[in-house]
């Protein structure tokens, strides 16, 4: 075990820089499944025949899938019929895809939590259902929802590192490289990204319990 | 029940229309990857620039330098070579990374035009890719301390202990070669190499790539034997492009001759 040898100012910004491309992979991803689960939870939970069904069909499929033949799918199969994404776009959809369903079974679960009393008084107020969803369920079921999606917005984080098999340049993928110099980097090197991976993700799951505090 | 089966029936459409979705697409791709040029040599000359998939983390044959950002290895200077034989100028190159996994994908896809990053032939390979000749022998060998009675494969017998990497196919090879040796297993690599240094045994035994690493670590340790399985690495292309082929086999028949390769050789494993 070699500290000092492998926590040089090179090797330090070098494993930055991959968790720069760690963070904003995780951060595009989150943003595309969040509107993406949103809307899919949402249609799920309207019972529209055909489209909820669909949806349903979607997710069910998608949930029930290992993420890393998805990141493997989309880099080495879409290319097959025509669809050459790169490492990075194909990071980020196989994440979207996969998150998307992971969100859309929190947000349904969360719009169904709320009592089937609002509903009905939105209603005999003279709201129309979307009014009454938009204006009086969904605001109420997003509080319910925080903490798991926080919870599953972690999840995400952690899992970028998976891309590792299509060598985008994340951090665990520049962790390996560093390691490669000299065989006494390997356990300070990894120590080191558990580190990194810990701080950020600690400190999102302490700013839910902030969120969950407001809101309760 | 009614409910299952509608399900059912939908599952099979969304199926069907995206397999039908994916049938129009492909057609249309492979006209329009025909017209770009059957010949990767053309492509190249007319890029004037060499696009090539190598490691980027492979001790001494490519490693990316966190300091530098430059790409550094044994694999890396044969390929820039290969650039100034075709095109004049070795700096005329790009490099990008692939592993064991992405390479054959990366080719086939047209992203690389070629691969030069610790590739074994093998005949499985030869029905996916063509190979140029053989550019650099790896195969298991031997790490010993400067001044050992070990100098070969012949010399292990009772009295001395190798020392191997669990799980690897080294520990059955080593077994079956020298069967009276003794053989002691470690984790991984490291743990190894440091059981070698404080006298655990007498030889570390696994590829010559990574026992050429080890050796340039520690210079008291040094490789002996020459290697006793057979691994050669070659440069793969796309299958069918025998002129590019042909161009490589050249460039590397002029680097061979006129003792560049020599050079590049002894840079990183003398």
């Amino acid at each position: 075990m070699d500290f000092l040898g492998a926590f040089t100012p090179d090797n330090l910004i070098f494993l930055l820089k991959g968790f720069y491309v760690t963070l904003k992979v995780a951060f595009i991803s989150i943003i595309f499944s969040f509107i993406i689960g949103g809307a899919l939870g949402t249609i799920r939970f309207t019972k529209i025949p055909i489209v909820s069904n669909i949806a349903a069909v979607l997710v069910e499929t998608i949930r029930n899938l290992p993420l890393l033949l998805i990141i493997l799918f989309t880099y080495f199969a879409l290319p097959e019929i025509g669809i050459n994404l790169g490492i990075t776009v194909s990071a980020i959809v196989a994440l979207t895809i996969f998150e998307s369903a992971m969100l859309a079974e929190i947000v349904r679960g969360g719009l169904i939590s709320i009592e089937k009393g609002q509903m009905e008084a939105a209603r005999s107020s003279g709201l129309s259902y979307i009014q009454a969803l938009r204006l009086v369920i969904l605001p109420q079921a997003l509080r319910r929802m925080v903490p798991n999606l926080v919870s599953q917005f972690i999840s995400l984080l952690k899992d970028t590192s998976l891309a590792v098999v299509i060598a985008l340049p994340e951090l665990l993928h520049h962790a390996k490289i560093i390691q490669a110099q000299e065989l006494s980097y390997v356990i300070p090197i990894f120590l080191l990204i558990a580190l990194m991976y810990f701080v950020v993700n600690f400190a999102l799951s302490l700013i839910a319990k902030r969120l969950e505090l407001k809101s309760a | 029940m009614f409910k299952m089966k509608k399900v059912l029936l939908l599952a099979i459409v969304t199926l069907m229309s995206v397999m039908v979705l994916a049938a129009c697409n492909s057609g249309g791709e492979k006209s329009s990857s025909e017209e770009e040029g059957k010949n990767v040599l053309e492509t190249i000359k007319k890029r004037d620039k060499i696009i090539v998939g190598v490691k980027f983390d492979t001790k001494l044959f490519g490693l990316k330098n966190p300091t530098s950002g430059e790409v550094e290895g044994f694999d890396i200077d044969v390929a820039k070579q290969l650039a100034k034989e075709i095109l004049g100028d070795e700096n005329k190159i790009e490099f990008v990374e692939v592993t064991s996994k992405t390479r054959i994908p990366l080719l086939n896809k047209g992203d690389i035009d070629a691969i030069v990053a610790t590739m074994t032939i093998t005949e499985d390979r030869e029905k996916e890719v063509d190979f140029t000749d053989v550019y650099f022998e790896a195969g298991q060998s031997l790490l010993v301390k400067k001044g050992s009675p070990i100098k070969s494969i012949d010399d292990l017998t009772k009295e001395t202990t190798v020392i191997a990497v669990k799980g690897s196919t080294s520990t059955d090879n080593i077994r079956e070669k020298a069967p009276d040796a003794p053989v002691l297993e470690f984790e991984n690599y490291a743990e190894a190499f440091t059981a070698l240094k404080s006298g655990k045994g007498d030889t570390l035994t696994t590829d010559n790539s990574i026992l050429l690493g080890m050796a340039s670590e520690d210079d008291s340790f040094e490789l002996v034997g020459g290697t006793f399985t057979d691994e050669p690495y070659g440069i793969a292309v796309k299958s069918g492009e025998k002129e590019f082929l042909d161009a490589l086999n050249k460039a590397l028949e002029a680097q061979n001759s006129s003792g560049e390769f020599d050079k590049i050789y002894d840079k990183w494993f003398e």
